[in-house]
């Protein structure tokens, strides 16, 4: 489906029915991925991947692979940081929940749960963490992007 | 081979009996013709349709009508056991040391289930509520065990619930039939430091508030449950109605214990001192228990209880 050497930097375009979108580095945007209700752009994947980088991937891997062993807990108690690939749960949770435990911690959303995860309210912009999510998003299988858009539809408030 | 009980009465006029009286108030009604002397303590049991079936000093199986009929033992004495109603006749044991053996027959024969478990003491079992195939294991000192193909190969999927600054074991397990909101359902655990859940993604274990995640974050921090279960207390047994997923027994030292908001308030409802718990699939009300001694079950929601047959 991807035709990335087809296309310069910063151009983005439409391949065929399925209507996916190229970003600067080749990465492909689904068709109709939204965040928060807002359809998501090459430009935002690509600034989230980028976001990523520099503060998800020394926990979550970079190739959103997780910790090593991640179900099982650390000696302190904690949960080490879980795949952002098919093979976690993160999609299986509404965006609002992602946005919420990116920006204020796990435990907005549990509250009591202690982790390693800080809140990035502070270290990123609403913005972007709206952009890293929209990264992590753009890499999901359409089962898992379809799943978790029905998890957001049903989630008050959610797109 | 099956051996069935002898009984000391016509079959037709106990049965006829029992039917009429509904059950509960025939306990002195009911003699103890299954009674057999001495052995161990019950500590399993589980509907299969409308039959029970029990473990305590052999394996049995009730039907309806009060019949017992001897099962012959998996390779070792069973310690957990647990069914699906939409797979009448599949059960599921748990060893004792380790294993977990599958009958497909009512548990009138049994095969291993356990590719790819640890040899480990399986403490609880459970059968998705939504998936009939979809099997979970909690193993000592381990953790929670998915098998999605009805116990021919399992997976390892969450630690231990964290609580009170330490790992617990999982004593009991339920599949709660009520949304997560993350598009799946509940997973229920009883443990030495009361009633915790997971969603059936595994993201982690949580306290049982009312609603979803999502929930408590919109009302800000949830409010504590205004009923919650005895802090300290061992929760032996916990069960899901599978009518009413949002009916929940439970079986603690002081008592037994009902919810009918998901476990988000519970009420006492006897001093009954369960072992092992299972609800009727077709009547939340009918509950079965077994004590270190006795079956006993209740068609009034654990009010009042009748005794069936000594273990």
């Amino acid at each position: 489906m991807t035709r990335p050497g087809l296309f310069a930097a910063g151009l983005v375009a439409a391949i065929g029915s399925t209507a996916w979108v190229v970003t600067a580095d080749g990465q492909d945007v689904p068709d109709g991925l939204s965040f928060l209700g807002a359809p998501v752009t090459a430009g935002q994947v690509a600034r989230g991947q980028e976001l990523y980088a520099a503060n998800c991937a020394s926990c979550h891997g970079a190739d959103l692979g997780g910790e090593p062993d991640w179900k099982r807990r650390k000696a302190s108690g904690r949960m080490p940081a879980p795949p952002h690939d098919t093979s976690g749960h993160t999609w299986h949770h509404a965006d609002r929940q992602l946005f919420t435990i990116t920006k204020l911690g796990v435990s907005a959303v549990v509250p009591g749960y202690e982790s390693d995860m800080p809140g990035f309210e502070g270290a990123l912009s609403d913005d972007g963490i709206a952009a890293v999510l929209a990264f992590i998003k753009s890499t999901w299988p359409e089962r898992a992007r379809g799943f978790q858009a029905e998890v957001t539809a049903n989630d008050e408030g959610g797109s | 081979m099956m051996n069935v009980y002898t009984e000391t009465g016509s079959p037709l006029g106990r049965r006829s009996v029992l039917f009429m009286l509904g059950g509960v108030a025939a306990t002195g009604l009911l003699p103890m013709r299954w009674a057999r002397a001495g052995g161990t303590s019950a500590s399993a049991l589980t509907f299969d349709g409308d039959a029970l079936v029990v473990t305590g000093a052999q394996l049995r199986r009730f039907d309806p009508f009060g019949d017992a009929t001897l099962l012959p033992e998996p390779r070792n004495p069973v310690r957990v056991l647990a069914c699906h109603p939409d797979r009448p006749g599949r059960l599921f044991a748990a060893l004792e040391g380790s294993g977990l053996d599958r009958s497909e027959d009512g548990g009138r024969t049994w095969a291993t289930a356990s590719g790819g478990l640890p040899r480990t003491q399986v403490t609880a079992l459970a059968v998705a509520a939504g998936a009939p195939d979809t099997i979970y294991a909690a193993l000592a000192e381990d953790g929670l065990w998915r098998s999605e193909d009805a116990g021919t190969n399992w997976s390892f999927v969450m630690d231990r619930p964290w609580l009170a600054e330490a790992e617990r074991e999982i004593l009991t397990l339920a599949s709660v039939n009520l949304a997560s909101g993350m598009g799946g359902i509940w997973i229920y655990a009883g443990t030495d430091q009361g009633v915790t859940r997971v969603p059936d993604c595994f993201c982690r274990w949580q306290d049982v508030v009312a609603g979803d995640a999502m929930d408590a974050l919109v009302a800000g921090t949830p409010s504590a449950p205004e009923a919650p279960l005895p802090k300290g207390e061992p929760v032996s047994a916990l069960v899901s109605a599978h009518s009413a997923p949002e009916r929940l027994y439970a079986a603690l030292p002081s008592g037994f214990w009902v919810s009918a908001n998901g476990g988000v308030a519970w009420e006492n409802r006897s001093s009954l001192h369960a072992q092992a718990l299972a609800v009727d699939p077709a009547d939340p009300d009918h509950i079965a228990a077994a004590t270190n001694t006795e079956l006993k079950h209740s068609r009034d929601g654990g009010t009042t209880w009748a005794t069936l047959a000594v273990l």
